[in-house]
């Protein structure tokens, strides 16, 4: 809850008729102004304090949004570490609470993976293979909540969202597209998708309020490459070939954007999926397409001088 | 007191936006569509691809307007008769149509994205079917140009389930000339209904002897002077 997207889905939450109570934890407090949420400033580490919190709430829905991407908030290592500690103890606590009737867990487009040959569009019936660190992790998440739904007879929904990117969200991918030089592969300029963070906000409600039961991708339409977004933007695109990309990404992490692998894959390989299920049992359709969604990013308030807002209000 | 090493971005910015003003007036900042396909990359190279090929199209009116389809065609070794078909039913159609059978490897396999390739694996052909899309599969290649190779049913398979009509499209070119022709046949119904895999294997087979059909009925390349046809004939 304290993070952009958990923020963002609590206040949506707080405005729905079927939500009652709700309470959020995370290692952040909130971003915004919740009213109705309760709110508890928690490790993941700390399982023992969050089964006890989970569980005296006994809720009907537990929406797991606990997921580090690697370089987002932290390096690869604690990211995985955070993302498999709280995944244990969140879906580890929902299981204990004899009110539960769903869990809706975060997951990526990650899960499918960009070998050689794979699906050019992966839909949901498609077979998870991730071949990157944070694909591997949102694969786990993915299993611990299956089990656990088989396991205690509750609705595990599986929301697997496109690289999020939002005014204020965390995005490695964010963070390199907005860097005033930006990489691309030159001979591999493949297509990509992602997904607005309020858009994949209301994707939650949604899921919630119906119980899914099944994993979703949620995916804005259209699509665009790196050398297009990074035109959209006015950067200045740096052609790669392939060796000197590992200097380009040593290079990039000094100047305070790092590029996980899972970026790398994607500005090499691409990344699309087929949203079009999302629709058909949620109703839900994204609000901002691919492009749009890239000129938002583009469009954010770059960093604003403290002494020139003084300098304006004086 | 530390200092802040601050990167030099209004003059980056300043470089970005002159680098990047003529590329954008060149080449629209968003030309992709869901599978990658790039209509305006395709018309910039479509001098090129006139170069080599002059195509004739007809029978495109069977195809249907909005829905998807399954084409399939034949194919000469070595003649990219699904890339030039693809192309010419397209400008023709003025519906993107998806040849099947792009390699996975750049740089030939991002390009060929590009100009409308996709996999060939059944799970690709099917996610576009399903989306309304025409998509053309090529037969096996032949040495002859005018023998239609066997058609993959595992292909095929994907318009059985998205229940999508397959219609055979012969094509015929010249390995030296310019000269190619697409011509589109009417739907292909199978000749039993099969709850089965018998389904796509039996519509398989009748989708080559339709195309084997057509392609008897092109006769051979005649241009007047005999080597030259000898030639053309593979």
């Amino acid at each position: 809850m304290g993070g952009e997207l958990g923020s963002l889905v609590a206040a949506k939450l707080e405005a729905e008729p079927w939500v009652g109570a709700l309470v959020g934890i995370d290692v952040d407090p909130p971003r915004r102004r919740l009213r109705k949420a309760e709110f508890h400033l928690l490790q993941p580490s700390q399982r023992e304090r969050i089964v006890d919190v989970v569980t005296k709430f006994n809720p009907h829905v537990v929406i797991n949004l606990s997921v580090w991407e690697p370089d987002a908030r932290a390096g690869l290592a604690h990211a995985r570490q955070f993302t498999a500690d709280a995944a244990t103890a969140i879906i580890g606590a929902a299981a204990e609470c004899p009110a539960l009737e769903g869990m809706v867990v975060r997951s990526g487009i990650e899960v499918y993976g960009r070998e050689r040959n794979s699906d050019t569009r992966p839909t949901e019936s498609t077979h998870m293979h991730p071949t990157s660190e944070y694909g591997l992790m949102l694969a786990n998440v993915e299993r611990k909540a299956r089990e656990v739904g088989k396991r205690v007879g509750i609705a595990v929904g599986k929301l697997r969202l496109a690289p999020v990117l939002g005014k204020h969200v965390p995005s490695p991918l964010g963070r390199l597209l907005r860097q005033p030089v930006v990489p691309f592969s030159l001979f591999a300029d493949s297509p990509f998708a992602v997904i607005e963070d309020g858009d994949a906000a209301r994707a939650f409600v949604l899921a919630a309020a119906s119980r899914l039961d099944e994993p979703l991708n949620i995916v804005a339409p259209g699509a665009i490459t790196t050398l297009q977004a990074i035109m959209r933007g006015r950067r200045v695109p740096l052609p790669m070939i392939g060796p000197e990309w590992y200097v380009a990404s040593k290079l990039s992490h000094v100047l305070g954007a790092p590029i996980p692998d899972h970026v790398v894959e994607l500005m090499h390989r691409g990344r699309l999926a087929d949203g079009a299920k999302a629709l058909e049992v949620l109703g839900f359709s994204p609000a901002l397409s691919t492009p749009e969604v890239i000129d938002h990013l583009y469009a954010w308030e770059s960093v604003v001088r403290i002494g020139s807002i003084q300098a304006a209000v004086a | 007191m530390a200092q802040l090493i601050e990167f030099p971005v209004k003059a980056a910015t300043r470089a970005g936006h002159a680098l990047a003003e003529p590329l954008r007036a060149a080449w629209p900042t968003h030309s992709v569509d869901d599978y990658g396909r790039d209509p305006y990359l395709i018309s910039a190279l479509a001098p090129f691809t006139k170069l080599r090929w002059s195509v004739t199209v007809g029978g495109t009116h069977h195809l249907p307007a909005k829905t998807g389809a399954l084409l399939v065609c034949n194919s000469r070794r070595y003649s990219l008769s699904a890339v030039y078909a693809a192309l010419a039913l397209s400008e023709e159609t003025e519906r993107p149509v998806r040849f099947v059978g792009r390699p996975d490897i750049a740089p030939i396999g991002p390009f060929m994205r590009r100009i409308g390739g996709l996999l060939a694996k059944p799970s690709d052909v099917l996610s576009a079917l399903s989306h309304n899309e025409l998509v053309l599969v090529a037969a096996e290649g032949t040495s002859h140009p005018r023998n239609a190779g066997k058609v993959p049913h595992e292909l095929i398979g994907p318009a059985v389930v998205a229940g999508v009509q397959v219609f055979p499209v012969a094509t015929m070119s010249s390995t030296i000339g310019r000269a190619a022709r697409v011509e589109v046949g009417p739907a292909v119904r199978a000749r039993r209904k099969r709850r089965g895999p018998l389904a796509e294997v039996e519509l398989a087979d009748q989708v080559q002897h339709h195309l084997q059909r057509m392609l008897d009925g092109f006769g051979g390349v005649q241009t007047g002077v005999a080597p030259i046809d000898w030639l053309a004939e593979g």
